[in-house]
């Protein structure tokens, strides 16, 4: 026989879900959020192992840097399966015009692509295209290059000094994901034609991957430990399995940060359920007491209600994930063909589950506290109608703090990040416990505030200070929203500063390299001629360069993989380093001393501290750097912090010039220039210095600002979610006193008060919540942005007042019309009715 | 503790004082009362004398600030409240001036609920003759909104009776009605009263209904006036 609590609590469940609209809202609301974000990640996951191979262009990838394979290394790869080679450069390409461009110049071999396949405008196969015909070499290259050249496809045009001709406009590659962010528009010509053109020399910075499509059924890992084995530890090898890494990460820190926002949502929204919760069994307190009075125990009644509760709970959560998984699918259906990354959109359990689970912990936390008062509801309630039940530590608060407990804990299990979800975390629970207690005294101020007023004001403070004052419901979840929404804009507009306004002064605005070493000062007087101005140190910096790995640490040889994931990248491939004498401007010394100018005695080293970290690197330590296939033992004299953004000396590796004396290194240079300063030295140095790469910083900065508006869309729209959740729990507050609010115009109107004297004091109440709300959120989501911007993202923080005013304006004016549509709503029932039902 | 017997009620120097805003308000003030068995007692008195207050103190949906109060020899002192709902459980109704139905349950379930939590076999079928009894076996589908103030008083009073309870508490129960009504409710109640044998507390303002029980105490500011 079905349990007496259940029988009772369907009968209960008869009188529907009107007064619970809210309460669903709130729940559904959050679990699409995170169900969504959920989704969207799974499909981009599953989307990339699909096409695994053809993102890597193989089974396997290997690569070297600076060099190429050579014919030992060939044949060990060519045993485990078919392969193709490719190798890739940076060059400028030139128009017959003069025009020049960096582009990314891609050989490859006849093989290529193994997996997937290149697509070229108007169809046609690329090694048709990249052929040799009539003497001159064929490339395939991206539309931005054709318009900015002003070519067309059949024209030629130079590579460095090796002539191309346009046979075809690239559309795809398949392993474009996997090889990351281009500095220009993509080149592919023959292998043959590139290494004829002469960037495969010994010291230029190309390097050469060979892609590996194992025999059918071979296994992976054997074959990639074979491969490891034969060619040893300096060669990078990707798998399947790990095709686009980076990608990969991105994904996963995205679906955390809009899980986060949709879990801050749940939690803005906890307070919804909470005011839902509590306002049904005010409501119920009559039924709850007859019960009593008919013989129920308290347990009884609370269990009747518990179910009820956890009904609505999992309608609000299917209503959510049922919003969260349709959501993706329709916007895949729409985008489909024009995102970056393939995706598989389909209901994927796995994420709906998850968010099921926040969706109901977050049900329990908020939800258990007020079942409590069903149970302690006296049953001489029937007699007091101001009898409530009280809330006091029993199961139902013991369940609601595990039931948060768990809802944190959930959180930090599944983040990429665990210390960062935890700072998240904590600081989503302090700004909340912030928000309530600023809440609670503002209802506090307001009734000592109201002993001073008269009229409307008096009113909007009466009902501020009074039992159940919005500013106690509906502010710290409006704020919360606020907070979220402001760090979104805080952080999002000062990175754009950052990149907009900031690193066009402090960076510089172009970057040379491969300047032949034995041409140096030729170079100085070719930029010098093209920028019409003499060169200083304020404007111009050149310094040799070259690239190498650290080998040993205090003479122990470096084990990468034991070195934490996120330092990691400093030991397990080559770094940029340079070798200088004088001491350089503003070098950012931490510890130890510089060198002298002309210091000749044993190898030092200045390391950047990010470097020094994933090893412990301290001031006198050895280090071992592999530099042009040769060992150099250095000793540290200084650690420093590089700032990459600035116009300095950039390396992460300093040594001194004796370290590498006798080699002819490459160098590289930078220099502040005007856009104008800039066309003239692209187009003066094609003459006298073809192969030097001219790297325009400005137009990287527009690509990074275009991306970054982009991404900043998607995390502003999962923080109005959150927002959303605000004004939701506002409504709710508004609706829950509805009736209150009736009976209360009702007698203003009795006892003279006008409508608009009605109006405003409604208005004025909600307003003031809004503000409220808008000011401390406001102020959390500084308290947010800050550490984020100027910690995290090493920028400099610039504070966006006009988004801080919107904000702030928004939120009142939602308030205050929420005031006003609470006054319309009151002031459309005529007086009579609702003084009879009181 | 059981030397007043088995009677279902005794109140002793029962008193009751409740918080409010302007301070503490004493609402009972050393009350003696007992009820005996089958006896039908009229509880009169003006607006705030105390009488609804006095039956929730007696029914044991309130505690007194001071003094005893037995439930058929039971001191409810040491009870906790699930306690309290325990031992009204089968043996002690209430019906309330403003019914108290419980609003989503038909008049059939309203009815069969108290059995239902005493977990009393055949529920229902009891439900259903108690309705008999009152005349309304043809609305036992019909929720409380559908039935009018008699008919609502009418399934109270067999909620309330049909677990056969030996004391009935009645607070106003034709307070809400229409004359006709009212007469017809107070005949019913009167009539299944003696029936069951169960003992009645009644409070009322109508002197005519007040007759018609075993004796009347009056209360005034709390106090007993007169217990004859």
């Amino acid at each position: 026989m079905m349990p007496l609590s259940l029988r009772f609590a369907g009968r209960e469940l008869r009188g529907g879900v009107r007064g619970f609209r809210i309460f669903l809202a709130c729940l559904a609301l959050g679990v699409a959020a995170i169900a969504a974000a959920g989704s969207t990640a799974e499909a981009f996951r599953r989307g990339l192992a699909s096409q695994a191979s053809e993102i890597l262009g193989g089974d396997l990838a290997l690569s070297v840097r600076q060099r190429v394979f050579n014919p030992a290394e060939r044949a060990a790869l060519e045993a485990e399966g078919r392969v193709s080679y490719s190798v890739a450069s940076m060059a400028m390409a030139e128009a017959p015009s003069g025009e020049r461009r960096l582009i990314e110049l891609r050989g490859v071999s006849d093989s290529y692509p193994l997996a997937g396949k290149v697509t070229l405008q108007g169809g046609g196969a690329l090694q048709t295209a990249i052929a040799p015909n009539g003497g001159v070499a064929g490339a395939v290259v991206e539309q931005p290059l054709l318009d900015r050249l002003h070519l067309k496809v059949g024209d030629q045009f130079l590579a460095g000094n090796l002539p191309l001709v346009v046979r075809g406009v690239l559309m795809e590659e398949p392993d474009r994901l996997s090889r990351g962010f281009a500095l220009g528009p993509r080149v592919i010509a023959n292998i043959g034609a590139v290494e004829k053109g002469g960037f495969l020399a010994p010291g230029l910075p190309f390097g050469e991957t060979a892609r590996v499509a194992l025999r059918p059924g071979a296994p992976l890992q054997a074959a990639k430990t074979q491969l490891h084995t034969a060619l040893g530890g300096i060669v990078r090898i990707r798998d399947r399995e790990d095709a686009a890494p980076g990608i990969h990460r991105l994904i996963d820190q995205l679906e955390y940060f809009l899980g986060f926002i949709g879990l801050a949502s749940l939690v803005a929204g906890g307070l919804g359920v909470f005011g839902a919760v509590s306002a049904y069994l005010e409501a119920r307190k009559p039924v709850i007491a007859t019960l009593k009075a008919l013989g129920a125990e308290g347990q009884l009644v609370r269990d009747i209600y518990l179910i009820q509760i956890g009904f609505l709970a999992a309608l609000g959560v299917v209503i959510g994930l049922a919003v969260g998984a349709a959501a993706p699918l329709l916007l895949g259906a729409l985008v489909k063909n024009n995102l970056p990354v393939p995706a598989l959109f389909a209901v994927y359990p796995g994420p709906l589950l998850k968010a099921a689970g926040f969706g109901l912990l977050s049900a329990a936390a908020f939800s258990l506290a007020p079942l409590g008062r069903a149970r302690s509801t006296p049953p001489a309630s029937l007699f007091r109608s101001d009898l409530s039940g009280t809330l006091t530590l029993g199961p139902e608060i013991v369940g609601a703090i595990l039931a948060a407990a768990g809802l944190a804990a959930m959180a930090v299990a599944t983040a990429p990040t665990k210390l960062a979800a935890l700072i998240m975390i904590a600081g989503v629970a302090a700004s909340f416990g912030l928000l309530w207690l600023l809440g609670w005294g503002a209802a506090w101020v307001a009734g000592k505030a109201r002993a001073g007023a008269r009229g409307p004001l008096r009113i909007g403070l009466a009902n501020l200070a009074g039992p159940h004052s919005a500013a106690r419901t509906a502010s710290p979840a409006i704020g919360l929203g606020v907070a979220l929404l402001g760090a979104v804009v805080l952080i999002q507009s000062a990175l754009l500063n950052q990149v907009a306004e900031v690193a066009p002064r402090t960076a510089p605005a172009l970057v040379f390299t491969d300047i032949p070493g034995d041409r140096a000062a030729e170079f100085d007087a070719a930029v010098g001629r093209a920028f019409g101005q003499p060169l200083t140190q304020k404007n111009y910096l050149r310094e040799p360069f070259v690239t190498g790995r650290i080998t040993k640490v205090r003479g122990q040889p470096v084990a990468a993989e034991q070195i934490a994931r996120q330092d990691r990248w400093a030991y397990d491939s080559d770094i940029s380093m340079s070798a200088i004498g004088p001491k350089p401007e503003d070098p950012g010394i931490l510890e130890g001393r510089w060198w002298p100018a002309n210091y000749a005695g044993p190898p030092l080293i200045a390391m950047d501290v990010d470097v020094a970290k994933g090893k412990a690197v301290k001031v006198g330590d050895a280090v071992t750097l592999s530099v042009l296939g040769r060992d150099i033992d250095t000793r540290v004299a200084v650690l420093r912090k590089v700032d990459f953004g600035g116009f300095g000396a950039s390396f992460p590796l300093v040594v001194t010039p004796s370290a590498v004396e006798g080699a002819n290194l490459r160098q590289v240079a930078i220099a502040k220039a005007s856009k104008a300063q800039e066309a003239a030295v692209i187009h003066e140095l094609g003459r006298a210095f073809p192969t030097v790469n001219v790297i325009s910083v400005r137009e990287q900065l527009e690509a990074a600002t275009s991306l970054f508006d982009r991404l900043a869309l998607a995390v502003r729209g999962a923080a109005g979610v959150a927002a959303l959740a605000g004004l939701l729990v506002l409504a709710g507050a508004i609706a829950a006193r509805a009736r209150a609010r009736t009976r209360e115009a009702a007698t203003l109107k009795v006892l003279g008060a006008s409508r608009a004297q009605i109006l405003a004091a409604y208005v004025l109440e909600y307003g003031a919540v809004g503000v409220i709300a808008g000011t401390a959120g406001v102020a959390l989501g500084y308290a947010a942005a800050w550490p984020v911007v100027v910690k995290v993202f090493h920028a400099k923080w610039s504070m966006d007042w006009a988004g801080v005013a919107a904000l702030l304006a928004a939120a009142a004016l939602v308030a205050g019309v929420g005031g006003l549509l609470a006054a319309f709503q009151a002031l459309s029932k005529r007086p009579a009715p609702a003084l009879r039902a009181e | 503790m059981t030397e007043t017997g088995s009677d279902p009620l005794t109140l002793e120097n029962v008193s009751l004082t409740l918080p409010s805003a302007a301070g503490p308000v004493e609402i009972l003030r050393g009350l003696d009362v007992r009820v005996g068995k089958g006896e039908r007692v009229a509880l009169v008195g003006p607006s705030g004398s105390g009488k609804s207050s006095l039956i929730a103190v007696a029914a044991g949906l309130e505690r007194p600030t001071g003094g005893r109060v037995l439930l058929f020899g039971q001191d409810l002192a040491g009870v906790d409240e699930d306690g309290r709902a325990r031992l009204r459980r089968g043996r002690v109704s209430l019906v309330f001036q403003s019914f108290h139905l419980l609003p989503n349950m038909t008049a059939e379930e309203n009815v069969a609920a108290p059995l239902e939590i005493a977990r009393t076999p055949g529920a229902t079928e009891t439900a259903k003759a108690w309705l008999d009894r009152v005349g309304l076996s043809a609305r036992g589908r019909h929720y409380p909104h559908q039935l009018s103030g008699g008919e609502q008083q009418r399934v109270a009073l067999a909620r309330a009776l049909a677990c056969r309870p030996a004391l009935l508490f009645a607070d106003e129960p034709t307070g809400n009605l229409d004359a006709a009504n009212a007469g017809h409710v107070a005949d019913l109640m009167f009539d299944l009263v003696a029936e069951t044998g169960a003992a009645l507390v009644l409070v009322t303002h109508d002197e005519t209904l007040a007759a018609r029980a075993d004796r009347a105490v009056r209360l005034r500011d709390g106090r007993v006036a007169e217990n004859a």
